[in-house]
């Protein structure tokens, strides 16, 4: 973000080389690759955007408008991004928010929590962007009834279950906060109303006021309001409602421009073994009701595809695929009626609707990706960097946990890989990855930054579970199969209250303060590689890992 | 948790499960220590791990098998897990061609990393599905020998010969180690050929990794 003024400085200078929606990726080890430089971008005819668009020749008048007038779009999401970083979100809000879960949650669990919490109080919040915790077991039993899984419910002592069949039997129920229509109780009615209703006052416009809906969504969006507020978190979606419609018909037409022009290449020699992956990987996902649909498993294909020709940086990475399912299935939620996306039909959704979805799938993965990129370039240095940062980081949060791995040989690596490379999607079922998105996308790193509070929250939880194992094989086995199959948004809710409360500065000076954007920029300031906490050398600013990528663990030397 | 009655095991064998992606590794995994098969279990990311014991005449032997992804962008992280293992199941899908063409870059980058004496069985699954097949199992066998490798051609979804293959791997380790054992009687260390310094076996024979190459 920090070259942001300077990339102003160029949209605003109009070059015809605008470059779609390419962005510079941190991390990554080549330049974006650039449509323009590498063959033609089409062009497209502005008429229906949900017709294919052909290949027009000619330098025509519209030639040029479709080739730059994303650079408007640019400059302003810019003036967004520009914005979302210089806020940093009311902290009060959040602490309140967190607090306020975590003393409802300990008083059910009957156990002390957090020292220096006050008193839980009884009357409800008075401010509705608090979290929906002023009676968690009336949330929680709404969000039962959303979930409406009863093979989901399981002991936590069942025996282990294989994490690739999580989310199987449990029916993705994308509630999030509850509907009114829904609730039992006048009063969680009433708040979850004014709630929903504030959201719709900040989505009406004429300008959203990003900052307020962030406050609001940190703890849950309604899912009435959630994917027009997932595409404006992400910046998909211009703050500005007007410009709203043709913002999104432009970038829909732009990516059916890039499968036209891109996708009858797939089984061209250079990108076969792209596309080969892909196809494999696909039907491997889940929830399989879902994506086994011919419909949805061609839509993946294609956006996966797309995205890893654009960014050979990186190209697919498996892991990837899984960060497309959250956009899609909550884009489509607001066109079918099920409360399951798990076993929705896709082919009752019509055709343009469908396209639409695909389109800004498409694009919110994207902006997710570029915050992440280095998590799947060579070596994968951002994953074995936050790794390192996340052993950091349970040392300090738990030491005693942390000694408990220590001693039985666990190395972090071999649990938490998949934790960075899958954000977590593996581990929760898929109503939880959305809930979590919810404030990640409130974050202003969140799938960056955030994520590593909340992986750190998610072990810690463990806890009791970790220090009765006393042997190698069985711990790793227990954290590689981790019992989540039941969880429900109030699982969700804690994971995040306890990530925000470790990342609060009053709980753990040390490590950092969130509005000081990234533990990575931190950790360079002050002099320290962010994977292995060593001193820099006076006048040395680069962590090792970026200097010799290949060995992750090899840091001390590097310096 | 766990399976308790597992508990008692003479040694701990490292195992690893190499090959492309896609070519059923996760599945003989799940078949041999589960007595599973899923059409469409999940990709595997990184390195997921699982354990079974088996009795090899008096002795309990645990074999800590390490599935790896075959996705080569993962190279860097699974090649760690290498480092250490006395045996391996180089896997290729005996219906695609391409996953046995890439076998020796396989063995290459399993020799770089993990100790020569390291045991390997090339193992052609999927051998269920025959009309389609496209690797001859002559022209497999051959190159196993030329290479001395062990070779099988299993099938995880109807079980053929998925348990010789673990156990074959298994029982060829122990001989080595037995052997290893008799020569060293008087050492306390049991290794196959020289072990990188450092790594000695655990009291009782019980730590992971205890034995090393």
């Amino acid at each position: 973000m920090a070259s942001d003024g300077a990339r102003k400085q160029f949209w605003k200078r109009g070059s015809s080389k605008v470059p779609g929606s390419i962005q510079h990726v941190y991390g990554a080890q080549h330049p974006p690759f650039d449509p323009l430089v590498h063959g033609t971008l089409l062009t497209a005819t502005p008429k229906v955007p949900t017709t294919p668009v052909k290949a027009t020749r000619a330098s025509t008048f519209q030639e040029f408008e479709s080739s730059t007038s994303d650079a408007w779009d640019a400059g302003e999401d810019d003036d967004e991004l520009l914005a979302m970083a210089a806020e940093s979100l009311n902290t009060a809000v959040v602490m309140e928010t967190a607090h306020r879960v975590l003393r409802n949650h300990s008083q059910r669990q009957g156990r002390p929590r957090p020292p220096g919490a006050p008193e839980p109080s009884a009357e409800p919040s008075a401010d509705p962007s608090a979290a929906p915790g002023g009676d968690l077991r009336l949330v929680k039993s709404v969000s039962e009834s959303h979930a409406s899984c009863p093979e989901g419910i399981v002991s936590d002592a069942a025996p282990l279950q294989r994490s690739q069949s999580l989310p199987h039997a449990a029916t993705v129920a994308l509630g999030g906060a509850p509907e009114p229509s829904a609730l039992s109780t006048s009063a969680l009615s009433e708040r979850e109303a004014s709630r929903l209703d504030k959201f719709k006052h900040l989505l009406a416009g004429p300008n959203t006021d990003l900052e307020e809906l962030r406050k609001l969504s940190w703890s849950g969006i309604p899912k009435p309001v959630r994917a027009i507020t997932w595409k404006l978190l992400s910046g998909y979606l211009p703050a500005n409602v007007d410009r709203r419609p043709a913002t999104l018909q432009r970038k829909q037409k732009e990516y059916f421009a890039f499968i036209d022009h891109y996708y009858d290449s797939r089984n061209d020699e250079v990108h076969q073994d792209t596309y080969r992956q892909i196809h494999i990987d696909i039907p491997r996902m889940s929830p399989e009701a879902l994506i086994l649909q011919p419909k949805v498993t061609e839509i993946f294909e294609r956006i996966l595809f797309i995205w890893a020709i654009r960014h050979p940086a990186s190209g697919y990475v498996q892991g990837i695929n899984d960060l497309v399912t959250p956009f899609f299935v909550v884009f489509i939620c607001e066109y079918i009626d099920d409360e399951d996306a798990d076993s929705a039909d896709i082919s009752r959704v019509p055709e343009d609707v469908l396209r639409n979805v695909e389109a800004d799938t498409y694009w919110c993965m994207s902006r997710l990706l570029d915050g992440i990129q280095d998590n799947y370039t060579f070596a994968q240095p951002g994953i074995q960097m936050k790794v390192k940062m996340l052993e950091e980081l349970v040392s300090r949060i738990d030491e005693q946990v942390h000694r408990h791995l220590g001693q039985h040989e666990v190395r972090y690596l071999q649990f938490t890989f998949r934790w960075m490379n899958n954000l977590l999607t593996r581990e929760l079922p898929l109503r939880c990855t959305v809930r979590l998105w919810d404030t990640y996308q409130s974050e202003p790193e969140g799938f960056a930054n955030f994520h590593l509070y909340v992986c750190a929250a998610f072990l810690v939880r463990w806890r009791k579970e970790i220090l009765e194992e006393r042997d190698f094989q069985e711990l790793l086995l227990f954290l590689q199969n981790l019992p989540t199959a039941h969880w429900g948004d109030e699982d969700a809710s804690l994971l995040l209250a306890e990530a925000y409360a470790s990342s609060s500065p009053s709980r753990t000076p040390p490590i950092t303060t969130r509005s000081e954007a990234s533990a990575l920029q931190w950790a360079s300031r002050a002099g320290q590689c962010p994977c292995c906490w060593l001193q820099a050398p006076a006048g040395e600013e680069r962590p090792c890992w970026s200097r010799s990528p290949r060995r992750g663990t090899g840091h001390g030397q590097a310096w | 948790m766990g399976n308790r009655a597992e508990e008692d095991y003479n040694f701990v064998f490292k195992v690893v499960l190499i090959g492309e992606s896609g070519v059923g590794k996760t599945n003989l995994l799940s078949r041999f220590t589960r007595n599973e098969f899923s059409h469409d279990s999940r990709t595997t990311i990184g390195v997921e791990f699982s354990t079974r014991t088996v009795m090899l005449g008096t002795a309990a032997i645990k074999a800590q098998i390490w599935d790896t992804a075959g996705l080569e962008r993962y190279r860097a992280i699974t090649s760690a897990y290498y480092r250490g293992a006395v045996g391996a199941l180089l896997v290729f899908d005996l219906t695609k061609h391409q996953t046995y063409a890439v076998v020796e870059r396989w063995l290459k980058e399993l020799y770089d990393h993990a100790e020569a004496t390291i045991v390997v069985m090339l193992v052609g699954n999927k051998s269920d599905l025959s009309q389609s097949r496209e690797v001859p199992t002559e022209e497999a066998r051959m190159f196993a020998e030329n290479n001395g490798l062990l070779f099988l051609e299993t099938s995880a979804l109807d079980s053929t010969n998925v348990e010789l293959a673990f156990e074959t791997v298994l029982k060829e380790i122990f001989a080595k180690v037995s052997k290893q054992r008799q020569n060293n009687a008087r050492t306390n260390a049991v290794t196959l050929g020289s072990g990188p310094a450092g790594q000695e076996l655990g009291p009782g024979e019980k730590r992971a990794c205890c034995i090393s190459l």
